[in-house]
């Protein structure tokens, strides 16, 4: 058994609006492992990209954290002041974005980003950050890296400006990487390239990495372990090989039952009827019974718990007693 | 960059001619008479009129007549001035640092402040702060400047007596004209200081406080609301996340990061305020007659003196062509996504 690095409990987030709080993530839990990626799949509006941003604390002013523990090196996160957050935020937990073109400053040069992130954190001259700013590059696979410093990012690709971002976020030899839907913006031969380049990087480093993803192909290449994200709540979180090749849940079986296959033809591809919930929406019973083709009584009555059985979690009468 | 500034260059004689052509076209619809009559001021010499009508081709075609200017502009002739009393050329060279140099101490106003109010109330959005700043910047646009200009007088001039009224006083006035005096830059203010007048430098100063917070009112309130929605804009982009999760000090995160990208359109903005400003001036420098070459067009204006108001609207056309390259210069050195070809 590996050791924990990151725990979230109870994960609790709304969005402050003119009719009152609507809630966005009920009660998200889980353990993040030393040295394993973590993939965090969901729809769009199920609350991935608000979790990850909530774990460093870069919430939109109008998101309110209203509950729950992120537990770091036995410190909380969420209560700490901003002035020792800084301390962990790009050192110790770094992050790269969705749109890498939009994510990185416009009119600063590649070189000035870089290190300022090591001026951030170390005492580093000049002619060392540059230094060490010239290796990242070429660690990411960015050739005649030492005159690229002196480019902007709009002279960059989609997929160059990725790997800027990673090189960024690996400066400092962080422990925990959170890649918020790293490769959604680029075209499928470079998403795969990225992926490649994170996971090698992550295996040399021995960093987690936690991969927010909506992506199950991307999952499935990348991650040890999948969280499957619906309506701000986990559905189902086992091993990557368990889940993909045994899905226990209703909505994930739902999931890889819709993915296209190149072997066989179909007319039409299969999709889960109707739509998940909106954030705000009551519902009573377990958020996916309105769309679950096993759902019965008692589903429309109560949310489910979590039942745990040989190393995996699923939200699902189904599985109860099993 | 320089075949950039050569085309824009390019265009400055055009834009000379256009506005210099326009002004002699309006002049000519004044008579030959009226027009030489400022050069014969003793009524008794009436009988000199039709001589200066002749002298100076008044009478003449308006293409030809305006031919003639323009060769003598070559020279660098621009004419007499009667109501400066002393040439036009010698006039503009006289009147035209002072203007400048007041607008330069307001546009130094204007953007200093302008910016930091305009960040602050944008970082602080909502709080005391922002609240202040939209004030100020309201009242600031809705106040006419001749009227604030009153004002200050009023207050200033009239009831505290901070400042003297008027020209500068008549030490600094001999001072200035004595041989010990050198002309450094033309500017008074930093002349006086270069030759260590502290007095002069006093002086100078004194009498530009209120011109320059009169004339600054107006766009300064512009710029505060630029910087303000420009940086409201900028802290809500992706890469002001990124540096926050980079671990960056807010204040680095704010000004080198989000203020980079928000001064972008300021830049814009204050060369063309600068523009204006210098425009502007006319007013400003006749409610506190002030010594620049907006007070000298006025006069040139009332006393219909035309050899006047074309040196004074030629010099308004170069400094506008002029200061438009300058300001698409500077916007390149802010973005450097921005390449003049």
């Amino acid at each position: 058994m590996s050791e924990p690095i990151l725990q979230v409990q109870d994960l609790r987030l709304g969005f402050a609006t003119d009719s009152g709080s609507v809630p966005v993530l009920h009660g998200l839990s889980y353990t993040l492992e030393k040295g394993k990626v973590l993939a965090v799949v969901g729809e769009s509006g199920s609350g991935k990209t608000v979790h990850a941003l909530s774990l460093l604390k870069l919430l939109p002013p109008n998101a309110r954290i209203e509950g729950g523990k992120i537990i770091y090196q036995g410190k909380n996160l969420l209560t700490m002041k901003e002035s020792s957050l800084r301390h962990i935020r790009g050192k110790k937990i770094a992050m790269i974005f969705q749109d890498p073109g939009s994510s990185l400053n416009p009119v600063l040069t590649i070189g000035e980003q870089l290190c300022e992130t090591l001026h951030a954190h170390q005492k580093i001259s000049k002619t060392a950050s540059r230094k060490r700013a010239v290796e990242l590059l070429t660690q990411v696979g960015i050739t005649d890296a030492e005159k690229r410093l002196n480019d902007y990012p709009f002279q960059f690709s989609g997929g160059m400006c990725q790997r800027v971002m990673i090189a960024m976020a690996l400066a400092l030899s962080p422990d925990i990487l959170i890649a918020d839907e790293p490769t959604t913006a680029l075209d499928v031969t470079i998403q795969a390239q990225i992926l490649t380049l994170i996971k090698n990087l992550q295996k040399q480093n021995g960093m987690s990495v936690i991969f927010i993803t909506h992506n199950l192909a991307v999952a499935a290449q990348i991650a040890d372990e999948v969280l499957v994200l619906y309506a701000g709540q986990c559905m189902e979180q086992a091993p990557a090989a368990q889940l993909f090749s045994r899905p226990l849940h209703p909505y994930t079986q739902g999931l890889l039952g819709s993915l296209a296959s190149v072997r066989q033809k179909t007319d039409k591809l299969s999709v889960i009827a109707g739509n998940p919930p909106r954030p705000g929406d009551k519902t009573e019973g377990c958020p996916f019974a309105a769309r679950c083709p096993k759902a019965f009584e008692k589903c429309y009555k109560a949310c489910p718990p979590l039942y745990e059985q040989a190393g995996r979690s699923t939200r699902c009468y189904l599985q109860e007693g099993k | 960059m320089g075949r950039f500034m050569l085309r824009r260059l390019c265009l400055l004689p055009l834009v000379v001619l256009g506005v210099t052509f326009l002004l002699f076209f309006l002049t000519q619809r004044l008579s030959p008479e009226m027009r030489a009559s400022l050069y014969v001021k003793d009524p008794r010499q009436m009988g000199a009129l039709e001589e200066v009508i002749r002298q100076y081709g008044l009478r003449d075609n308006v293409f030809k007549q305006y031919g003639r200017w323009l060769g003598n502009v070559v020279h660098g002739d621009l004419g007499y001035s009667p109501s400066a009393n002393m040439p036009v050329a010698q006039a503009l060279k006289q009147y035209l640092p002072a203007t400048i140099q007041l607008a330069l101490v307001t546009m130094l106003l204007v953007v200093f402040f302008g910016v930091w109010f305009g960040a602050a109330s944008a970082v602080h959005k909502d709080k005391w702060q922002d609240i202040v700043a939209r004030f100020i910047s309201v009242g600031g646009f809705s106040l006419p400047i001749f009227v604030l200009g009153l004002i200050l007088l009023m207050v200033f001039y009239g009831k505290l007596h901070w400042f003297a009224p008027g020209g500068y006083s008549i030490q600094t006035d001999i001072i200035i004209h004595s041989s010990a005096f050198k002309t450094y830059t033309g500017f008074l203010l930093l002349d006086s200081l270069l030759n260590g007048q502290w007095r002069v430098f006093g002086d100078v100063l004194s009498h530009l406080v209120l011109p320059a917070l009169t004339l600054c009112i107006g766009s300064f309130a512009l710029m505060v609301r630029v910087m303000r929605s420009s940086m409201l804009e900028e802290l809500n982009k992706d890469y002001v996340r990124t540096a926050r999760a980079k671990g960056l000090r807010e204040s680095q995160i704010i000004y080198k990061h989000a203020g980079k990208n928000a001064i972008i359109p300021v830049i814009t903005l204050a060369g063309i305020q600068f523009i204006r400003l210098l425009g502007g001036t006319v007013i400003v420098e006749t409610i506190f007659d002030y010594p620049g070459i907006g007070r000298f067009g006025v006069l040139a204006a009332q006393q219909l003196d035309i050899a006047g108001i074309l040196g004074f609207s030629l010099m308004v056309a170069v400094l506008f062509v002029v200061g438009n390259l300058l300001s698409d210069i500077l916007y390149t050195a802010a973005d450097p996504r921005i390449r003049l070809e």
